[in-house]
C-alpha cells in the first residue's frame, strides 16, 4: 500500500477501524464462547446494517425534501414553504432519542401484534424511525450549499445561460459542488446512528424489556450490552481500575461485554476521526 | 424575530395540542377494546358464582354450556377456556395495577415538577460547563497547534512526546466518546453513580457531546484564522505570536479563564468571530445534551428523575403521565431554542448596524 | 539604485503553485504590477512580505525556508514599518468590530493624522458623515464597497505616516496595494494615487501596486511625469507550467493601441432595437435613472439595436450589475418597462417564462467573476453542457469555440482539465466564451475584462466587435472608462444615477 495514503487522517482511521476490528474478531474467535461469539456477530451485523440503512434513507430523505423547499421557495409558495420548514423545525425540538424510542416502540408493538413479521421489514423501520430525527441536519446542510451557490454568481450564471434549475441544483451544486460535504456529513450520520441505535436498544433492553419484547426486535450491540452477562462484564472493568492485576482477566473471562462495549466506542472514535479527517483534507 | 418568535409560539401550541388529542385517542380506543371484550363474553351471564378455582365448578360451567348449545362442543370449549383467560388476566391485571396504575393527579403533577425542576437544574449546570469546556479546549488545541509548528519536529524528545501525547489524546477520546451508559456501568461497582454531581459530570465528558463540539469550535476558529480580515490584522502589527512563554504569545491563564479575552493579539479577532459563529450551533447542542441527560438517566434507572420516570410510565402504560413528561421535555428545547434565538437576535442587532 | 531581488517557490502537496526565479522589487521605487489574475502576483507579494501561511504550504524564498526567511531581521523590520492592502475589501474588515477600532488597532494607534486622512479619502465629505462611518461595523451594503476600500486605504495612509514619521533613513519598507482601486471609480483612483505620490514625495518608499486597470497608466503618463524615473511598469507573465517571468510592460503598446481604437460600425445598421428600458425603474427601495450625460440633466431611454454596443458608466456601488439583472429579470423591479427582442418584461414576468423565452435564448449575460460564475469542479468541455442549443454542441464544435479566446492547438486534456486548474484569465475566457456560444440577440457583459492580461484585453475586444458585426446587441458595464470610452460610440453611452 502507498505510504502516502496513511498520512492522510481519513485513510489511517479507517485502516485503523479495519485492523481494529479484525484483531477483536480473531481475539473473539480464539477465546469466547461460541454462542456468545455468536450473539456478539449478529449483534454488530445488525446494528452496522441498521445503521447503513438510516444513512441511505436520510440522505433520500434530506434530497427529496431539499428539493420539495427549493421548488416552493423559488416559485413563491410561501404558505407551502412555511407549513414545510414549521413541520421540519418542530420534529427538530423533539429530542432525538425520545422521538427515536417512541419509533422502536411502534416498530415493537407492530411486530408483537403480527402486522409485520421477520427482520426484514423490521431492519428498515427501525432505520427510518432514527433517520426522520437525524436527516434535518442534512436538509440543513443542502439548503446551505444551494443558497452558498444562490448568493454567489454561480446560480445566476447559469441560469441565464439557460441551463435547467433542476440540472443547477442536483447536478453542478449538490452533486458536483457539494458532494464532499454530503459524503463528509453522511459519515457523521453513520456515528450518530450507531450511537442512538445503541442507546435506544440498551434503554429498551434495561427498561421496557416487558412491554417491547427484547427478543423482538433485532439484537443490536446495544441490547447486548443490557443483557445481564454483558452487563456484568462491564461492571468487572470498574474492578479492574481498582485492582489492576485483575486487567487481564478481562480479556478471557469478561470477553462478551467487553467486546460490546469496545465495539460501540471503537466505531464511534473512527468514525469520528475519519469523518474529521475527511473535512480536513478538503479544507471544509 | 417576530416571525421566529411566533413559529416557536405555534410549535408549542401545536405539539400540545397534538399530543393531547393523542392521549384522548389512546384513552378511548383501550376503553374500547376492554369494552368489546366485556361484551362479547357478557353474551353468557354473570358469573361471579362460579368459583373457577374448583374443577367441579368448572365442569358444570361447560356442561351447562353445552346443554344451551348443544351443537358447537368444540366452539364451547374455546368460549370456556376464553372466559377462564380473561378471569385470570383480570386478576392478575388487578394484582400488578394496584402498585403500576397512576392517574395523572395534582400530586402526581406535583411530583413530576419537582423531577423536572431537577431536570432543568442538571441541564443548565451541564449546558454551561460544555459551553465554558467547548470553547477552552477549543482555544487550547488551536493554540496548542500553533505552539506546534514552532518545536523542532525531527529531535528525538518531539517524536516521543508527540507518541505520548498521541496515546493520551487516543485514550481521553474512548473515554469522552463512550456512551454515558458504558462508563457508568464501568465504575457503578467503585462510585455511586446515582449522584445529581456524578449525572452532571457524566452529562459533560460523555456521549461524545464535549469533543464533538470542541471539535466545531476548533473548526470555526480554523475558519475564521483564515480569513482575510486576519490578514489585515497582522499586517496591522498586532501580537500574532503563539508560544506560552513567547514575547505577545498566549498563556494557559489566558487559555482556562471562562471569560475569555485576547487583547492586542490577532487571535482576539479570531476567537470573537468563531465565538459569534458557535451561537448558532447553541441551538443543536443543547438538544444533544437533552438527548444524552435523557439516556443517561434512562439507561441508569435513576429513580425520581424525570427521563426515568418517563420510562416507568412507558412501561406501566400510563400515556397521561407519559404525555405530561414529553411535554415537559419538549418545552426545554423550545425554551432554549427561544432563549438562544433572542441572544443571536441581539448581538446580529449590535453587528448589523440596526 | 538598490534593488531587492528575489527567488520564490511555493508548494501545495508538492504541487508547484506559483515559482519565479528573479523578481525584482526595486527598493524605495514605485511598481505597477499587472498581468493575468490567478498567476501569481498576490502570493509572491504576500511571500515576500512575510504573510503566506508556512503550515499550509511549502515555501522558500531566496532558497531559505520560509520559517528561516520569517526569522530574518529584514523580514521583521519590513513587517514593522509596511503595510498590505489585499484586494475584497469586504472580507479584509473584521465584521465584529467598528470601523473606528480597526483604524486604531496595532501600529494604526501610532499614527495621529487619522482624520486628515479620512476626511481627504473622503473627499471634503462633512466631518459627520465620516463620524458616522466611523461607528459602523463592516456588513456586506453598509458601509459600501468603495467606502470599505478607502477605509483599508486609510489604514495603509496611516502607517505611512508611520513610516515617514521615523528617523532612520534605511528603514526598509515594503507598501503592497492590491487592486487598490478595483471597487472606486477614476476619480476615486486618480485621488489614491495623488496622495500616495503626496506621501512619497516626502520620504520614499517601497510601493507595489498590483493591478489590471490598464488606464492608469494614462493618468501616469499625462500627470506625473516627473515621477516616471521612479515608477515602473512590469507584468507577470508565465512562462512554463507554475514558473512565471516578470517582464517590463510597454506603456507605448497600450497607448498607440488605445489611440488606434474605434468603436464598430455595424454592417446591418439598421435600427432593429433588440432592448429597450425606460430610464426609470425602482429596486431595493431606491429610484434609479439613466442619463445620456455626465451632468444627469438628460434622461435617456436604452435602447439598443441589432449590432450595437451600449455602455453604462456609474460610480461603485450605484447599481450597474443591478441595472443587468434586472434587464434578465433576475431581479424583481418596480416601475420597469423594458421589452427584449419584443417580450416585454416585467416584476410579474414568471420565472418560467424568462427560462422559457429569455434565458439563453433572446438574451445571455457574462458575470464579472468568472471564479463565482463557473462550475470550478467542471472540466472545460462541461462547462458547455445544459446550454440550450440545439444540436448540443459535441468535443469538437466546443474547440472550434474555445479557439476564439485560446491559444491554438487545444489538445483534449484541456477539455478535460478541471476548471478550478485553470489560471484566472483562462476562466474569464472561459466565462465570456459559454456565453457568446448561445448566439443570443443580446449579450450583457458585466466587466469582461476583470483578471485578463493585456493581450487577452485585445482579444476580447476583437471577439466582441465580431459579434457586434454579426449582429449583436452588446450592453457593457466596466470600469475601463478610458477603453470603452474608445469602443463605444457617444452617443450610445449611458449615465445611471440614484434619484430622489
Amino acid at each position: 500500500m502507498d505510504a502516502s495514503v496513511l498520512k492522510q487522517k481519513d485513510s489511517r482511521w479507517a485502516m485503523i477501524l479495519i485492523l481494529g476490528l479484525l484483531v477483536t474478531g480473531v481475539w473473539d474467535a480464539l477465546f469466547l464462547n461460541k454462542p456468545a461469539l455468536r450473539f456478539v456477530v449478529s449483534g454488530f451485523f445488525n446494528t452496522i446494517c441498521v445503521a447503513l440503512l438510516v444513512v441511505v434513507f436520510t440522505l433520500i430523505f434530506a434530497w427529496i425534501v431539499t428539493l420539495v423547499l427549493n421548488y416552493l421557495e423559488s416559485h413563491n409558495r410561501r404558505a407551502s414553504y412555511m407549513l414545510v420548514t414549521f413541520l421540519l423545525n418542530t420534529i427538530r425540538s423533539v429530542p432525538q432519542v425520545v422521538g427515536i424510542l417512541f419509533g422502536y416502540i411502534a416498530v415493537g408493538i407492530m411486530l408483537q401484534n403480527g402486522i409485520i413479521r421477520g427482520a426484514l421489514p423490521v431492519f428498515p423501520l427501525l432505520a427510518v424511525s432514527i433517520s426522520v430525527f437525524v436527516f434535518i441536519e442534512f436538509v440543513d446542510l443542502m439548503r446551505e450549499r444551494i443558497a452558498h451557490y444562490k448568493k454567489l454568481d454561480f446560480y445566476n450564471a447559469m441560469q441565464v445561460c439557460g441551463i435547467s434549475e433542476s440540472r443547477i441544483i442536483n447536478i453542478d451544486i449538490l452533486w458536483k459542488n457539494s458532494r464532499i460535504h454530503i459524503f463528509n456529513k453522511l459519515i457523521s450520520v453513520f456515528g450518530a446512528a450507531i450511537f442512538l441505535q445503541c442507546s435506544v436498544d440498551f434503554i429498551i433492553s434495561v427498561g421496557l424489556s416487558t412491554d417491547v419484547n427484547a427478543t423482538a426486535l433485532p439484537a443490536t450491540m446495544g441490547s447486548m450490552l443490557a443483557n445481564i452477562d454483558s452487563k456484568q462484564d462491564v461492571l468487572a472493568i470498574g474492578y479492574a481500575l481498582t485492582h489492576p492485576l485483575y486487567v487481564g482477566n478481562l480479556f478471557f473471562e469478561h470477553l462478551q461485554g467487553l467486546t460490546v462495549a469496545f465495539l460501540i466506542v471503537f466505531l464511534l472514535v473512527c468514525t469520528f476521526h475519519i469523518a474529521n479527517g475527511y473535512a480536513q483534507r478538503h479544507r471544509l | 424575530m417576530k416571525t421566529k418568535l411566533a413559529e416557536h409560539f405555534f410549535s408549542v401550541v401545536f405539539v400540545t395540542v397534538l399530543l393531547l388529542l393523542l392521549l384522548f385517542v389512546v384513552r378511548s380506543s383501550s376503553n374500547a377494546v376492554i369494552n368489546k371484550e366485556k361484551a362479547r363474553l357478557s353474551a353468557y351471564g354473570d358469573l361471579g358464582f362460579v368459583d373457577f378455582k374448583d374443577s367441579f365448578h368448572k365442569a358444570l360451567l361447560k356442561d351447562v354450556i353445552n346443554a344451551y348449545y348443544p351443537d358447537q362442543y368444540d366452539t364451547n370449549a374455546v368460549i370456556v377456556n376464553e372466559i377462564l383467560a380473561s378471569r385470570e388476566k383480570e386478576f392478575s391485571e388487578k394484582i400488578q395495577k394496584s402498585y403500576i396504575e397512576e392517574k395523572l393527579s395534582g400530586a402526581k403533577i406535583l411530583q413530576l415538577c419537582g423531577m423536572y425542576v431537577k431536570f432543568l437544574l442538571v441541564y443548565i449546570v451541564v449546558m454551561l460547563l460544555t459551553y465554558y469546556g467547548v470553547q477552552t479546549l477549543g482555544v487550547y488545541r488551536f493554540v496548542r497547534k500553533k505552539q506546534m509548528l514552532l518545536q523542532r519536529k525531527k529531535s528525538l524528545l518531539f517524536r516521543s512526546k508527540t507518541a505520548m501525547k498521541a496515546i493520551g489524546t487516543t485514550a481521553a477520546y474512548f473515554v469522552l466518546f463512550s456512551p454515558a451508559y458504558v462508563i457508568a456501568y464501568s465504575i457503578r461497582t467503585e462510585f455511586n453513580t446515582d449522584t445529581i454531581i456524578f449525572m452532571a459530570l457524566l452529562g459533560v465528558i460523555s456521549n461524545g457531546l464535549l469533543v464533538t463540539y470542541m471539535n466545531k469550535f476548533f473548526a470555526f476558529l480554523t475558519a475564521e484564522s483564515r480569513k482575510g480580515y486576519i490578514d489585515t490584522a497582522i499586517v496591522k502589527n498586532l501580537n500574532n505570536a503563539y508560544g506560552q512563554h513567547e514575547k505577545g504569545g498566549i498563556s494557559y491563564a489566558e487559555i482556562f479563564r471562562p471569560f475569555k479575552t485576547f487583547d492586542g493579539h490577532v487571535f482576539d479577532h479570531i476567537y470573537k468571530n468563531a465565538r459569534y459563529q458557535y451561537l448558532s450551533t447553541v441551538k443543536e447542542q443543547a438538544s444533544f445534551l437533552i438527548s444524552g441527560l435523557i439516556i443517561i438517566e434512562m439507561a441508569l434507572n435513576i429513580h425520581g428523575h424525570l427521563s426515568y420516570e418517563l420510562l416507568r410510565q412507558l412501561l406501566y402504560k400510563n400515556y397521561d403521565i407519559v404525555i405530561v413528561i414529553v411535554l415537559f421535555i419538549f418545552y426545554t428545547v423550545k425554551g432554549t431554542e427561544v432563549f438562544v434565538d433572542l441572544l443571536i437576535n441581539r448581538e446580529e442587532k449590535k453587528y448589523e448596524n440596526k | 539604485m538598490i534593488n531587492d531581488q528575489f527567488s520564490v517557490q511555493v508548494y501545495s502537496h508538492s504541487r508547484p503553485i506559483v515559482t519565479v526565479d528573479s523578481y525584482e522589487v526595486p527598493r524605495d521605487q514605485i511598481t505597477f504590477l499587472f498581468g493575468e489574475s490567478g498567476i501569481g502576483k498576490s502570493m509572491i507579494s504576500k511571500a515576500i512580505y512575510g504573510l503566506l501561511d508556512g503550515d499550509e504550504l511549502d515555501i522558500s524564498v531566496n532558497g531559505k525556508k520560509y520559517s528561516d526567511y520569517l526569522k530574518e531581521t529584514k523580514t521583521a523590520e519590513i513587517k514593522k514599518n509596511s503595510f498590505f492592502v489585499f484586494q475584497e475589501p469586504s472580507s479584509h474588515l473584521n465584521p465584529l468590530l467598528n470601523i473606528s477600532s480597526q483604524l486604531r488597532e496595532g501600529s494604526l494607534a501610532l499614527s495621529d493624522a487619522e482624520q486628515e486622512i479620512m476626511m481627504r479619502l473622503w473627499r471634503g465629505t462633512d466631518e459627520n458623515a465620516v463620524k458616522r462611518i466611523l461607528d459602523v461595523f463592516p456588513k456586506p451594503y453598509r458601509p459600501s464597497g468603495g467606502e470599505k476600500q478607502r477605509i483599508l486605504l486609510a489604514m495603509a495612509f496611516k502607517k505611512i505616516d508611520v513610516f515617514l514619521q521615523t528617523k532612520t533613513s534605511d528603514s526598509p519598507s515594503y507598501f503592497v496595494f492590491d487592486e487598490p482601486t478595483g471597487s472606486l471609480d477614476n476619480t476615486y483612483r486618480n485621488l489614491f494615487i495623488r496622495l500616495l505620490f503626496q506621501c512619497y514625495q516626502t520620504k520614499p518608499f517601497t510601493v507595489t501596486i498590483i493591478t489590471h486597470d490598464y488606464s492608469v497608466i494614462s493618468e501616469l503618463y499625462t500627470k506625473y511625469t516627473p515621477l516616471l524615473d521612479v515608477i515602473h511598469l512590469k507584468e507577470l507573465r508565465r512562462s512554463k507550467g507554475a514558473a512565471v517571468e516578470l517582464v517590463d510592460f510597454s506603456a507605448d503598446d497600450y497607448l498607440t493601441w488605445l489611440d488606434k481604437s474605434k468603436p464598430v460600425i455595424s454592417a446591418s445598421g439598421a435600427q432593429q432595437p433588440v432592448l429597450t428600458m425606460a430610464p426609470h425603474f425602482k429596486i431595493f427601495g431606491r429610484k434609479l435613472c439613466l442619463y445620456g450625460d455626465a451632468a444627469h440633466s438628460r434622461e435617456k431611454t436604452l435602447v439598443i439595436n441589432k449590432g450595437e454596443m451600449a455602455y453604462v458608466k456609474a460610480p461603485s456601488g450605484v447599481g450597474k450589475t443591478t441595472l443587468a439583472k434586472v434587464i434578465l429579470g433576475l431581479y424583481k423591479s418596480r416601475e420597469s418597462d423594458l421589452t427584449i427582442s419584443g417580450i416585454a418584461i416585467n416584476e410579474n414576468t414568471p420565472q418560467k417564462k424568462l427560462a422559457k423565452k429569455i434565458w439563453g435564448k433572446r438574451a445571455g449575460m457574462v458575470f464579472q467573476h468568472a471564479d463565482e460564475s463557473l462550475d470550478l469542479q467542471s472540466s472545460v468541455g462541461e462547462t458547455f453542457a445544459g446550454l440550450p442549443l440545439t444540436p448540443a454542441l459535441n468535443r469538437e464544435s466546443i474547440k472550434n469555440k474555445l479557439h476564439e479566446l485560446f491559444e491554438q492547438p487545444l489538445s483534449e486534456a484541456f477539455l478535460s482539465k478541471k476548471v478550478a486548474f485553470l489560471s484566472g484569465g483562462q476562466k474569464q475566457r472561459l466565462n465570456l466564451l459559454r456565453t457568446l456560444a448561445l448566439g443570443t440577440d443580446l449579450i450583457i457583459l458585466d466587466e469582461p475584462l476583470n483578471g485578463l492580461d493585456f493581450v487577452s484585453v485585445k482579444k476580447v475586444l476583437e471577439l466582441l466587435a465580431e459579434k457586434q458585426k454579426q449582429g449583436a446587441a452588446l450592453l457593457m458595464i466596466s470600469h475601463n472608462e478610458e477603453i470603452f470610452d474608445h469602443f463605444v460610440d457617444p452617443q450610445n453611452i449611458y449615465y445611471l444615477a440614484e434619484t430622489a
